[in-house]
């Protein structure tokens, strides 16, 4: 078991350009999603060409056309074994770094602690606007040592304009800090969107998320959330982090047993894990409402959690609210305590599956 | 092993390994230091260049500008700051950064040189294989930047260069560059390739391509110390005649010479040089070929001693050489031109002993030679 923080870039020895994709990770490697991959490396065809670098670099992208990125997927197994790992506890299988493929490591933190160094006079318009946010954001109590900044703002490939600001929150109490900041604070730089904006939003960008919702239903909970607005124009984007004493689970302490497809109701009884990648709902009173047919159930064992590997599905419930989530629904084994199931949405392997059009988390709203 | 590119051709090598390292060519060393490869021809195992950005977590000075990148608060090297701090931030270096300062032992008292050694090397950046990778990406997976470069390096294919004889550097190579706000600094690979290339912008017309106005090259006059030396009409008739330097879809763009490690107009260590003082002289321009080049020189006859230190009264110039690209083909043969520099005797280890003026060492940044030291056309 190891801890490394999520949303973390880590370039490696071959090229990638990586993104962290949990704070937990078993030994010797670390769980990322591929984020640039060298056009000589691999056939990008189907996916976005970026000039990073000196380099011709494909974007890998989870939501390219489903049979393109298959054949993707396919040659990367093929031609990079080593950056997959096929797991013994969850039989499933993960983008990963090994250690000894680790070339650089992009610390958020550090990055932002430099650049709040940079004078402001030496500042251009996008690196001013994200000083703002910065001093917005440290107004709800949390420290700027407590942030971090990452993606193109932290390697300096961000265009004015066009580039999101991303932000990482360290700590998942003072991410709900922040977002609960964020509820009522005002800065004549911020804008939500209006629910008029998120159904054009939700009209204009079609997903396989959003085609579990009607209109209605996602403009309902998207409105609510905190971790996605406009500062002067320019998008943000808030990603809260576990610290290595505070992850809610450690690899290797329980095992997984995969049982097919299946959707689940039940109630929100803790939504304080949902802010993070990856993130839970606690439920009770969790009842199997589809399944795949080959999917054996044992009633007598609860229900009692909703896992998210997924960003649209972060914050979607709090707690006293019913949900409804389909994805791949697994027995828990925990070395110590008693077997549960749990619903997990986002697994890499869904992106290339019929899971993909298939999985959602819904609140009663 | 990491694979280093350089001058358009993949090696998975050491960098150690002796090879050429071309002049505008970016490195990055293992301090974070950003580096321009600041010459053709270099020492052994070491690389000359000029620290562009500098971390400043050891040193850092408030008379330069500071600059966010790579995620680190970096100091932007500017020789044009004031001379005082910035022999301060020099000195500073030197103590924090020790082994990239490089004392020439081929001159008998060594100008302040720049020089990573090999084993320092983080990663090279290779205009040419940076271009070609750029040019490799489907044009609608470019932004506004990206596709005028595009489109200007097609326009320039059709001067009959080869793609593999250009290149893209700077911060589009390295990729910090702000869309409408960057320039297009493209490196052309050989001289002859260069002013052959010259002579095709002269002649042909893209509707996209512009060349500076009266009025730009007046702005550009006023900076730095260019106002102080020439006379504002004739420096800007000359500058003119320049088609290295213009617009291309409202960006601007310089093109920059790179030599070939078989046609360098000297080799590194096979002549040593002697101070023989500062000087200003005038003379008459017999070559300007190599003038294209960063260090650049002009061959020189009937050159006349003008003011400076009397030792140097009676020797005979034959060349000036200069590592300001501002000086890059301003005079043509049989301009008269007037030179003020440090006067080094040059002693090849084979051939004729003679003699030079060099303009443009970084040691002449942090003192009056500054402003003193310069070459410029004079009225026929």
């Amino acid at each position: 078991m190891v801890h490394f923080y999520e949303s973390e870039l880590v370039d490696t020895i071959d090229g990638f350009q990586c993104k962290s994709y949990s704070n937990q990770h078993p030994t010797g490697y670390v769980i990322v999603k591929p984020k640039y991959i060298p056009k000589e490396a691999l056939k990008g065809e189907g996916l976005k060409y970026r000039f990073l670098f000196e380099k011709c670099m494909v974007r890998f992208n989870l939501f390219a056309k489903k049979d393109k990125l298959i054949n993707y997927v396919k040659q990367f197994r093929e031609k990079f074994p080593d950056y997959i790992y096929d797991c013994p506890i969850t039989k499933n299988w993960y983008f990963v770094v090994p250690e000894s493929k680790i070339k650089t490591v992009h610390d958020g933190r550090k990055g932002l602690q430099e650049f709040l160094k940079v004078p402001k006079r030496d500042l251009d318009e996008y690196l001013t606007l994200l000083s703002e946010l910065i001093e917005f954001l440290i107004k709800s109590g949390v420290d700027d040592k407590n942030l971090g900044i990452m993606h193109s703002t932290l390697l300096g490939n961000y265009t004015p304009g066009t580039s999101d600001m991303d932000i990482i929150i360290y700590g998942k109490d003072n991410g709900w800090k922040i977002l609960d900041y964020l509820k009522t604070a005002k800065h004549k730089q911020l804008h939500w969107k209006t629910d008029k904006e998120w159904a054009e939003y939700y009209q204009e960008h079609k997903t396989s998320e959003s085609s579990h919702f009607t209109e209605e239903e996602y403009v309902r909970h998207m409105g609510r959330k905190r971790y996605e607005g406009m500062f002067g124009g320019t998008v943000f984007t808030l990603f809260t982090v576990e610290g290595p004493n505070e992850t809610w689970f450690e690899w290797g302490e329980e095992k997984y047993d995969p049982l097919g497809t299946v959707t689940i109701k039940g109630k929100v009884t803790d939504h304080y894990n949902s802010h993070v990648r990856p993130g839970y709902y606690e439920i009770t009173d969790g009842e199997v409402v589809d399944k795949e047919d080959n999917a054996q159930i044992d009633p007598s064992i609860p229900i009692k959690r909703v896992v998210t590997y997924s960003i649209p599905f972060v914050q979607q419930a709090l707690k006293g609210e019913e949900i409804t989530a389909c994805g791949l629904f697994e027995l828990v084994t925990p070395k110590s305590g008693e077997k549960y199931y749990r619903v997990v949405v986002g697994y890499f392997d869904a992106y290339i599956s019929d899971r993909r059009e298939k999985e959602f988390i819904k609140s009663n709203l | 092993m990491l694979i280093y590119l350089i001058g358009g051709k993949r090696n998975l090598l050491n960098p150690t390994f002796k090879m050429h390292y071309y002049e505008s060519s970016m490195i990055t060393t293992k301090e974070g230091i950003h580096c321009q490869v600041y010459g053709n021809q270099h020492p052994d195992g070491k690389i000359l260049v000029k620290p562009k950005y500098i971390p400043t977590d050891k040193i850092s000075s408030d008379s330069l500008p500071y600059r966010f990148i790579s995620g680190r608060k970096m100091n932007r090297l500017n020789l044009w700051t004031d001379k005082d701090k910035l022999k301060i931030y020099f000195d500073d270096f030197a103590k924090a950064y020790s082994k990239y300062i490089f004392k020439s032992p081929i001159h008998d008292t060594s100008p302040l040189f720049f020089a990573v050694p090999k084993e320092d090397i983080e990663r090279a950046y290779s205009p040419s294989e940076g271009l070609a990778e750029l040019m490799s990406i489907p044009t609608k997976d470019m932004d506004e930047h990206l596709k005028a470069i595009a489109e200007f390096a097609s326009f320039l294919l059709k001067s009959g260069i080869k793609l593999k004889d250009l290149g893209i550097t700077y911060s589009t190579l390295m990729g910090h560059y702000s869309p409408n706000m960057s320039d297009i600094n493209i490196v052309v690979y050989g001289k002859k390739k260069f002013w052959d290339l010259m002579e095709f912008l002269e002649k042909n017309s893209h509707k996209d391509l512009r060349w500076k106005t009266y009025g730009e090259w007046e702005d550009f006059y006023k900076k730095r110390n260019r106002h102080m030396i020439h006379k504002k009409e004739i420096y800007i008739e000359n500058m003119y005649r320049k088609k290295s330097e213009g617009f291309f879809k409202e960006n601007l763009f310089v093109i920059f010479a790179v030599e070939n490690d078989d046609e360098a107009w000297f080799k590194w260590g096979e002549e040593s040089y002697r101070n023989m003082r500062v000087a200003k002289f005038k003379g008459k321009v017999m070559g300007n070929k190599n003038s294209v080049v960063r260090p650049g020189c002009y061959e020189i006859t009937d050159a006349k001693f003008i003011s400076g230190d009397e030792s140097c009264k009676v020797l005979s110039i034959s060349k000036v050489v200069f590592y300001s690209r501002d000086y890059c083909m301003i005079a043509y043969p049989n301009e008269k031109i007037e030179f003020s520099g440090v006067v080094e005797e040059v002693i090849p280890q084979i051939g004729e002993t003679y003699y030079r003026v060099v303009i443009g060492y970084f040691d002449a940044y942090l003192d009056k030679r500054r402003d003193e030291e310069y070459i410029k056309v004079l009225e026929d």
